[in-house]
This record gives C-alpha cells, sequence and structure tokens, in this order.
C-alpha cells in the first residue's frame, strides 16, 4: 500500500496517496481539479494553465497543480474566488479563438472545455475581434481527422507519439496564438497505436475517421469490456445504442483503464475489432444447408450426440472461461475428446514490446489452466479416430485452408456453433449461431495471467443462444452460469473469494496467487 | 506571428554541399546530443540555398535521425529561417520600439512606394524582398536596416537609396 | 559621468584582435585565477555585489553557490547573449570591442563553478557580431587560452557559439537551454531550477554577456574596487544604452546610482529637437513607463526603479518626446510581445493575441470604453499565469500606459457606441 499523507482542500482535511501530483492526489478522493494538457500517462507538461491552485503560506502562492507533488499540511485553495477567477479567466482565453460549433461537433458531450464551461459561469463570450482562423478537416493519416480551430494546442497528442509509440509523426507547428498541430507533409500518423489521440484529445479537434458522424455520444450506453483482438485482452469501453427500430449495434470500442494489463490505451485494430461484431454474423440455423427453427436444429443436434459412438469437441481459445468448463464438463459427461487447438490464432512475429501480442486468442491461458490439449498431434489423432466432430466456435479457417480441412473431416457428422458466416459452416451436418463476446458475460485470462472479468453489452433483437446454454441442452452438468462459476472457483482457488460482480475492474494477477499452481 | 506551415517543396532531393557536409560534421562533436543540431543544421541549409524547403527539412531530420515534425517545428519557431526563397537582396526593417520612434515608417513607406516591395513580398525582378522584424539590437543607432545580414544604421530615406543603388 | 571599466578597450582598434587585447590586459588573470581555491573565487563575485546584468538583477555569486556538489554530472556555462528586448542593445559592443574580455570571464567563470564547457547563445540577428566573436575565439583556442590546458594549467575550457534563429523568448533562461537542446524556445516550468538540472538535465549557470565580461576585472582589481562603483546596494557600472528621442542615442558606461533625467540631459544630449519629454521607458520595453515628474526622481539603481513601481531592467533607457502617439507606442509593443510569444501556456498565447486586436479596434476608431476596460483587465488577468514572465513583460508596461495615459485611449473611442458590456447584458 502507498503512504497517505494528509492535507488540507479548501480548509478540509483530506487523505491522500503521497507521491502524486496535486491533480492525482486528490483527484483520487474525488476532488477535480480542471486540466486539459495534463495526463498520467503523458506526464504534466504545464501549458495549459488550467489547474493553477492557490497554496496558503506558499511561495509562489499560486502553482499548477500538475507539476506540484502532494505534501504532508499542505492547504490546496480551489474554491477561493481568486483561484476561481483564475480559472474562469484561463478558460476565456481557451475559448476566444475556439469554435463555438458544439452542435456538428463530436466531442459534444464528453468535452472537456464544454463541461468546464458548463460548471464554470457560462458567461458569453466578450471577443468581438476577429479569430484566429487556421486549417480544418485535415487527414492525418491512420484514420485521424483533425481540426486546427478546435485544438487547445494541450500537446498531448504530440506528446503520446513521442513518448509512447516514439513515432514522432505531430509537432507544434508556429508559435503565438497561430501555433498549431501538424504532421510533416508526407509522413503521416503511420503507427498501430494512433487512433489513442483522439482519446486523448480533450477537445474535439482529434476525431477517428471511423466514428466521426455516426452518433452523439449521450445516445451511446457505456459497457466495460475486454478486447478479445489478442491474448493481451485490454480492458475496453463498449460504446453500443439501439436506435429505434434496428438492432443494437456497437459504435466503438475505447480503451478502458486497466493499471494491471493495458494502462489508458489500446491497438488501432483492436479498437476498430468491434466491427467484427457486428457483420457478417451467423444468425440463423441449420440442418444441412436448410434453414431451421433453432429447438428442430438442437433436437437434431442432441440425437447426433447420442448416435456417435465417439466425439471430438473442438472449443474457441477465445471462449470464456465459463464456457469452457461448461464444454469440458459436457465432455466429460459424453466421453467426448476436448482440444484446444487453435495454432493459427497465433500469427508468428505480429506483436511488439507494448501491448500486441503474436497470439490473437484471448483466453489460451485458460485453455491451459483448464487442462484442455491443444497440440495438433492430439487434436487430429482423435478427429481421425472420431465419427462426430463438434466445434464451439473456433474458427479453423485459421488454422486449416478449405480443402485441408474437408479432408480431414471427411466421412465424419458436424455441429458447428459459430458466431460468424463462414464458407466451412455450410458444409456441416448442424450448424448453430451463439453469441459472440459483446453479447455474454464471462471471465478471460490474458497472456500475463491476469484474469479479468467483461459484461454483457449488447442485446440484439434475435437473441441468440450462449455456448453455456448449447452445452446445457446437449446435457452438460453445469446447467447454470453459476453452476459454472462454483466450477471455476474449484479450480482457480484466488476466486474463492469473489463473485463475478465483485473481481476488481483491473482483474485478478493469478501470478500473485498460489492458484497459479492448477490442479485442473 | 503570420501562418508559416505552408513548407515549399522543390520537387528535389535535398542535401548538404561538401563543404556544409563538413561543417555538420564539425560541429555535431560539439554537443553531447545530436538534437541539438537541429538549429545549426537548418542554419548550414539556409546558407547553402538562401532559405529551407520542405525537402532540407525531412533531410535534416534523417541526418541526425530525429522526427522531421520535430524540424518542422523548430523552422517554423524561429523566424529567421526563410521558409520560402527571398529575393537577391533580402532587406530586414526593424519596426519595434526606438526603429519606431525614429521613423522606420519612412523607409517601409519609401520601399513601397518607390521600390516596389512590401512586407513578406519580393519585387517582380526579384531582386529586393522585404520584411519587417522585430527588434535587431540597435536601437541607439535607429532606424536599422539589415540587408543579406549586414547591418545598415542610423537609416533614413536618402542613405536607404543611394545603398540600394550601389547593389547590383 | 561616462566611467571605462568593461567599456575600457572599446575605443582601441581592433580591440577584438588577441594581439591587441593582450597589449592591453587580456588573460592577465589567469596565473592569480588558477593559484585560487574556486570557493575563494566565488567569495570574491559574492562580496563584489555583482547582479546579473539580463534583467532580473539576481547576484551573480548567490546564483553559482545553488549548483548541488558532486552530481556526477557535468557542469555546465552558458552565456546569455540573446540580447532581444527592445531598447537593449549593450552586449553587442562587448561581443565586437572586446571579445577576450567575454573569454577570458568564461574562463574565470568556468573554474569558480567546476565547469569545463560553455555554450554562448547569441542571437541569431547578430550576424556580424558572431563572426567576430567566433574568430577570437578561434584565436583563444590556437593561442592556448581555451582548450585542454588554459594557459598552460590543468583545467580544461571549450567554448562553442550556438546562434539562435529570431525567438525574443529565447532570452529566458529555460528556453534558452531548450534551443541548445534543438527544441522549440519554449520556457521551462521551475523548479527544477537550471542550476540543478539545466542543460541536458546537468547542473548549468546561465549569465549575460555583461555579466560574465565584469569577471575580469573583478578579478583583476578587487571586489572592492569594484564596489567602489554605484551604489551600496547596487554596486559597480552598467552598460546603458539610450535610444529614443534623445540627441546623443547611443551606449554609454555609467556607474549606477545616476539621476535617470541628468544622464539623459548630460550623457544623451536630451530631449532631441528642443521638445518636451512625455516619459521614460527606464530599462527596455518591458518596464513600466515614467512621467517626467516621476523620473525627475528616479535615479539609474534597482532600489529607486522598485521604488518607482518600475524596473531597472536590462537599462535600455527610451526617451519619449510630446509627439509620441501613446495608443500607437501600445500597438507598437503588444505587437512585439504577441510575435514573440512561445505560444506555450494559454493565457500568453491567446490573450496577447486578443490585446493586439482590441487596440488595433481602438485606434480604427471603432472602440468603445469596454475595450479599453477590457484591455486593462487583461493584463491582470493574463499576467503572472505563465511558465515564464513574457506575458508579464507585455502586460506591466501597457498596464502602465492604461493608467497614467488612459486619456489618450478615451480620446480613440467614439462616445455613442453602447459597451460590450452592455450589449450582451440581457
Amino acid at each position: 500500500m502507498a503512504d497517505k499523507i494528509k492535507l488540507f482542500v479548501n480548509g478540509e482535511e483530506v487523505e491522500v496517496e503521497a507521491g502524486k501530483n496535486l491533480i492525482d492526489a486528490v483527484g483520487a478522493v474525488g476532488i477535480e481539479i480542471p486540466h486539459l494538457c495534463y495526463h498520467p500517462a503523458l506526464g504534466a507538461d504545464g501549458n495549459c494553465r488550467m489547474c493553477l491552485v492557490g497554496i496558503e503560506d506558499g511561495r509562489p502562492p499560486l502553482v499548477p497543480a500538475c507539476k506540484t507533488p502532494a505534501q504532508e499540511g499542505m492547504k490546496v485553495l480551489l474554491d477561493a474566488e481568486h483561484i476561481k477567477k483564475i480559472q474562469h479567466d484561463v478558460m476565456e482565453f481557451e475559448l476566444i479563438n475556439h469554435p463555438i460549433d458544439c452542435p456538428v461537433c463530436d466531442q459534444a458531450g464528453e468535452c472537456k472545455l464544454q463541461d468546464y464551461y458548463m460548471s464554470c459561469d457560462q458567461k458569453p463570450s466578450r471577443m468581438t475581434v476577429p479569430q484566429v482562423t487556421k486549417n480544418k478537416k485535415m487527414d492525418f493519416g491512420g484514420g485521424v481527422i483533425h481540426d486546427q480551430e478546435r485544438c487547445v494546442v494541450c500537446g498531448r497528442c504530440v506528446r503520446f507519439l513521442r513518448q509512447i509509440t516514439k513515432t514522432g509523426e505531430l509537432g507544434i507547428i508556429n508559435r503565438t496564438d497561430d501555433a498549431r498541430v501538424n504532421i510533416f507533409p508526407g509522413r503521416p500518423i503511420d503507427n498501430r497505436y494512433g487512433i489513442n489521440v483522439v482519446d486523448l484529445c480533450p477537445v474535439g479537434a482529434m476525431t477517428s475517421s471511423d466514428f466521426r458522424f455516426k452518433q452523439r455520444v449521450w445516445f451511446l450506453k457505456k459497457a466495460s469490456g475486454v478486447c478479445h483482438g489478442c491474448s493481451k485482452g485490454c480492458s475496453i469501453t463498449i460504446d453500443h445504442n439501439k436506435e429505434k427500430n434496428k438492432d443494437d449495434i456497437i459504435y466503438r470500442f475505447r480503451p478502458r483503464f486497466n493499471g494491471q494489463v493495458n494502462g489508458y490505451f489500446i491497438c488501432d485494430e483492436g479498437r476498430l475489432s468491434y466491427k467484427s461484431e457486428n457483420e457478417n454474423r451467423l444468425t440463423a440455423a441449420f440442418i444441412g444447408k436448410v434453414e431451421r427453427e433453432i429447438s428442430d436444429v438442437l433436437t437434431a443436434a442432441k440425437k447426433e450426440l447420442e448416435m456417435s459412438k465417439k466425439a471430438v469437441f473442438l472449443i474457441s481459445p477465445d471462449a470464456s472461461l465459463e464456457q469452457m468448463v461448461a464444454v469440458k464438463a459436457l465432455a466429460a459427461k459424453l466421453g467426448a475428446t476436448l482440444s484446444g487447438y487453435s495454432d493459427g490464432y497465433i500469427k508468428k512475429g505480429d506483436g511488439d514490446d507494448y501491448l500486441i501480442q503474436d497470439d490473437k486468442a484471448a483466453n489460451r491461458q485458460g485453455l491451459l489452466l483448464l487442462g484442455i490439449d491443444t497440440t495438433k498431434e492430439s487434436f487430429e489423432k482423435a478427429v481421425s479416430e472420431a465419427d462426430l466432430f463438434v466445434n464451439f466456435a473456433s474458427d479453423l479457417s485459421r488454422s486449416y485452408e478449405q480443402d485441408a480441412l474437408t479432408k480431414l473431416l471427411t466421412g465424419k457428422k458436424t455441429i458447428v456453433c459459430a458466431t460468424h458466416e463462414s464458407a466451412f459452416n455450410g458444409q456441416a451436418t448442424i450448424t448453430i449461431p451463439v453469441r459472440s463476446y459483446s453479447e455474454y458475460s464471462g471471465s478471460v485470462i490474458n497472456c500475463d495471467n491476469i484474469l479479468q472479468r467483461f459484461e454483457k453489452a449488447v442485446t440484439k433483437n434475435n437473441e441468440l443462444l450462449d455456448i453455456c446454454e448449447v452445452a446445457a441442452e446437449f446435457g452438460c452438468p453445469l446447467q447454470t452460469p453459476a453452476e459454472a462459476y462454483a466450477e471455476l472457483q474449484q479450480v482457480i482457488g484466488m476466486l474463492k473469494e469473489y463473485q463475478p460482480a465483485t473481481i476488481p475492474a483491473e482483474g485478478l494477477n493469478l501470478n500473485d496467487s498460489e492458484a497459479a499452481n492448477v490442479t485442473a | 506571428m503570420s501562418d508559416r506551415s505552408q513548407l515549399i517543396s522543390t520537387g528535389e532531393p535535398f542535401e548538404f554541399d561538401k563543404k556544409r557536409d563538413a561543417e555538420f560534421e564539425r560541429l555535431i562533436k560539439r554537443y553531447p546530443t545530436r538534437e541539438s543540431m537541429i538549429l545549426p543544421a537548418l542554419w548550414l541549409t539556409q546558407e547553402q540555398e538562401g532559405w529551407v524547403s520542405q525537402e532540407a527539412i525531412g533531410y535534416i531530420a534523417d541526418r541526425i535521425g530525429t522526427f522531421a515534425a520535430k524540424v518542422y517545428e523548430a523552422a517554423t519557431f524561429y523566424t529567421m529561417y526563410n521558409l520560402k526563397p527571398t529575393g537577391k537582396y533580402h532587406i530586414c526593417v526593424c519596426r519595434t520600439l526606438s526603429c519606431w520612434l525614429r521613423g522606420k515608417q519612412e523607409i517601409v513607406d519609401y520601399l513601397r512606394d518607390e521600390v516596389g516591395v512590401t512586407p513578406g513580398k519580393k519585387t517582380e525582378d526579384g531582386k529586393f524582398s522585404l520584411e519587417e522584424v522585430e527588434c535587431l539590437g540597435h536601437c541607439g543607432t535607429a532606424p536599422v536596416v539589415q540587408i543579406n545580414g549586414e547591418f545598415y544604421e542610423n537609416m533614413d530615406v536618402e542613405q536607404l537609396k543611394s545603398l540600394l543603388a550601389t547593389l547590383e | 559621468m561616462e566611467v571605462r571599466i568593461l567599456s575600457a578597450k572599446f575605443d582601441v582598434k581592433n580591440s577584438n584582435q588577441l594581439k591587441t587585447a593582450l597589449k592591453h590586459g587580456a588573460y592577465e588573470n589567469l596565473d592569480k585565477l588558477f593559484a585560487m581555491q574556486p570557493a575563494e573565487v566565488i567569495e570574491e563575485v559574492k562580496k563584489s555585489g555583482l547582479r546579473g546584468r539580463g534583467g532580473a538583477g539576481f547576484p551573480a555569486g548567490v546564483k553559482w553557490g545553488f549548483l548541488p556538489k558532486d552530481t556526477g554530472k557535468p557542469v555546465y556555462l552558458t552565456v546569455n547573449s540573446d540580447e532581444s528586448e527592445p531598447a537593449t542593445f549593450k552586449d553587442r559592443y562587448i561581443l565586437v570591442k572586446d571579445p577576450h574580455m567575454l573569454i577570458e570571464g568564461i574562463i574565470i567563470c568556468s573554474y569558480a563553478i567546476g565547469s569545463n564547457d560553455t555554450y554562448i547563445y547569441i542571437r541569431g540577428e547578430y550576424t556580424t557580431q558572431v563572426k567576430v566573436l567566433q574568430e577570437a575565439i578561434d584565436e583563444a583556442y590556437k593561442a592556448g587560452y581555451l582548450g585542454e590546458k588554459v594557459a598552460g594549467h590543468d583545467y580544461r575550457v571549450d567554448v562553442t557559439v550556438h546562434r539562435g534563429a529570431g525567438a525574443y523568448v529565447c532570452g529566458e533562461e529555460t528556453a534558452l537551454l531548450e534551443s541548445i537542446e534543438g527544441k522549440k524556445g519554449q520556457p521551462r516550468s521551475k523548479p527544477p531550477f537550471p542550476a540543478v538540472a539545466g542543460l541536458y538535465g546537468c547542473p548549468t549557470i546561465i549569465n549575460n554577456v555583461q555579466s560574465i565580461a565584469s569577471l575580469p576585472f573583478i578579478m583583476k582589481e578587487g571586489a572592492d574596487a569594484y564596489k567602489a562603483y554605484g551604489t551600496e546596494k547596487s554596486p559597480g557600472t552598467h552598460l546603458f544604452g539610450i535610444s529614443g528621442h534623445v540627441e546623443k542615442p547611443g551606449m554609454y558606461e555609467l556607474p549606477l546610482g545616476l539621476p535617470l533625467l541628468e544622464v539623459i540631459d548630460k550623457v544623451a544630449g536630451g530631449v532631441w529637437k528642443g521638445r518636451k519629454l512625455k516619459g521614460v521607458i527606464p530599462g527596455g520595453s518591458s518596464t513600466p513607463v515614467l512621467l517626467p515628474e516621476e523620473a525627475a526622481t528616479t535615479t539609474l539603481d534597482y532600489e529607486s526603479m522598485a521604488e518607482h513601481k518600475t524596473m531597472f531592467g536590462s537599462g535600455g533607457i527610451v526617451v519619449l518626446d510630446e509627439t509620441v502617439n501613446i495608443v500607437e507606442l501600445v500597438q507598437n509593443l503588444i505587437n512585439f510581445y504577441h510575435h514573440e510569444s512561445c505560444g506555450q501556456c494559454t493565457p500568453c498565447r491567446e490573450g496577447l493575441g486578443w490585446m493586439k486586436k482590441i487596440t488595433q479596434k481602438i485606434l480604427k476608431g471603432e472602440g468603445s470604453m469596454a475595450d479599453v476596460d477590457l484591455l486593462r483587465e487583461l493584463c491582470d488577468n493574463i499576467e503572472m499565469k505563465t511558465v515564464c514572465v513574457l506575458s508579464a513583460a507585455c502586460t506591466m508596461p501597457v498596464r502602465s500606459y492604461l493608467d497614467k495615459f488612459r486619456h489618450e485611449f478615451e480620446a480613440y473611442v467614439t462616445e455613442n457606441e453602447p459597451s460590450v458590456a452592455e450589449a450582451t447584458e440581457e
């Protein structure tokens, strides 16, 4: 635990963590000091001057909170009239050359400048002279669109690209009120994390070409998710909305702070992976190539399972722990061989030393922890000896060419539970559409052995079955999510102290626990 | 200050000539970091070409091993770097306090009316370009004019007239 | 009234050349210097009361004492020759007329503070000056006064000239450091102060050219000889620049403490063309203006200036005659500071441009009384809210003109126009 110190804010004593600057220290106990340029991941710059606070008996008496370490006994003034006036004055300077285009600005609703103006005094503008004009709708590359006039020149974007990605595509050009953010001509934003500058921008100067004009942010519902783009499992916020007479759709993924996993950022590929939750989804159930009611299809599937002498189950490495234990329990009951083979999810050399991992599976650690075999040899041997192959949402096209797959499964009955359309589905004896990860809640373990919980974000008009429900239909002994979770608690000792709802937002580091010594 | 973000591309690759190349290598040893060479390298470029093009900025960045955006920042922040070709004679008239008090405006008016050049522009024949600059540090001998780096102090219209007449 | 301490060799022909400089005593102090302990040198400079001649007037010896000991990092000396404050043109004379005095000063300071590497930051506009300075440095290297063994002593001093490129703000010491590091000249937040973490993150002392150039005299003649000039609290001499509406503008070396008006009359020949005095800017364009009656009781030292709510600054005195249009003068000043705002801190970046446009509006006859009030209010709203004092360098003088010559602003304001406040208060 970090050391605590006591200081005074507006005369009231508060206990805060030592070693932090004033913004973070008092922010952690719910007192917000206005700021634009400071960002905890990028350090203090001190250019916006919004965070100027008074220090009683201090020398100097006025300091930028971002640059000032919280100290024992410090008397911080935030609501004194002269400090409030400074905040108002600085905000006025930020606003004089800022276009009043909130009605058409994508940032409206999540704009710091707008928030501060609303919480300040909402006085009319005193700007009666022409504003500085700059460039608008600049394509900076990497899916980032820039509006120089909205920019408050806080430099967060510039610092991100210099400090975090170390690619340095942006600079602040000129000086005076002509200062503006720009790329060097011909060298656009070109890195795998560039769109984070859109989130970092405290105003509407940086917008995402993917998201802009699609949705007003106040209509978006937010859910805590975990990115399934790779084994890092970055914490995300899933922003989705169901417009009248339409289906529930995801509009964007944004990074959700997680100090144990991804910090404040996510990669662009993961960010844009929301699209595959909306698109190309399998929604109908089939027997052969004929679309049928789901109840008929389940009945047919159960018949196949009863008739089978030797079945092989394949579970996706993206499946949640709950789904994995359910399918495992089902396999055990039916005497089927269970495999987690998914080598094709691993793209050797694609990862970097930051967030992106070679392994594109969200829960391979889960497979390992549950003792599910993932080798190709075992999988192919089991298939060759089986008469029925049941695939629980694993994307085999990543591991096999179509011909090789057809050859492997020749002469077998196949039941496919799939989230997305694919050529392989059409060849299956039975096809069952299932929910994808934004449509159920569950837990996954990332490459660093951090177990995270994510919540159900989207509820489709035509709600599909979850893999757990399919397993239950097939006779799994774990009939409810609660039973599946109880089973998990048997396997992962650390979980015994937690219910799904009480797992901390930053997840559980299984390395910290004796439960790392898994007995599957 | 006016916007200096519009760089001009020559369409030709840039590199230091032999002399500047040697000077660059000599100077870089004087600093513990390569980025300290950003300003000197921009000066070498301006010495060589008379101005700093988009290609030159890219070249300097690559040569130093830094981001082009950083060199772009410096080139636009420091107003003495010419980001477009100047006239054969680049006239800088100081417009600040003491020069203003002692009649710099008459000089600027003369240049506009009789020479045909206004601040930020060139004469049609490309002989003269004019810039009104901030304090040149010659306030005791104001007004002062700087032409291609040479100072001319205690200027007035008559003196400027005879001076310009000597320039080929 | 004039004295010749720093300017002793200014009238000597070819005084910039080593041969001539040596004849006049250059580098004479080095044997004495290296026989002393560095701490003794610092003590002597402290005793002399030499105050930083860049504008802030901070005691030089005290500044050196802020250096942390034994950090394991190199200590840098940086000589501030950015001299960009309008009405300031003193260091230029040292660079051209007696560069070896500066180099000797650098050696003295380097030894005192334990530095081996000096960067002289010289403003880009000083094209001919940088040439002369570089030639002097080259000569000093050749003659062994710079380099591995300074004058045969076991002490290394290397000097590099770094040219600015047109940015007033680089005279601010941390902006200057940024500029040497290849960045935009944007001042750093302090703390940490440069003495602790300066150039390349190492302990750094930054002194003005004139301060450093004063060291050879102090070394040679001793602190007491230096203190014999000037006043008790403002000892020594200063290179004053007198410009504007006087008969004999120029650079004059004077002891501190002389009466301001007497200097204008006797040294600079008085207000030109027999005109009346309207005001005096006492220490560079950023210092608040003095009315004639205020100037009458002002003496040229730090204390008297402070009593008159202005500043000694760089010692750049500007004389304004009765014909000066104060509103136009304010426009000229704001244009300058706006042009030079580094663009970092919001109040300065946005505020100075706003002030500039309001003044334009008033000058065009389109302003209202509310605009005059707003201009005055913005001075308060901007000042001291920023990392450095560039914004204050604009607002302090502008406030003084608005307070002392308000009637001239009001004369521009059309009386019928409703004020902004009235128009929007509904």
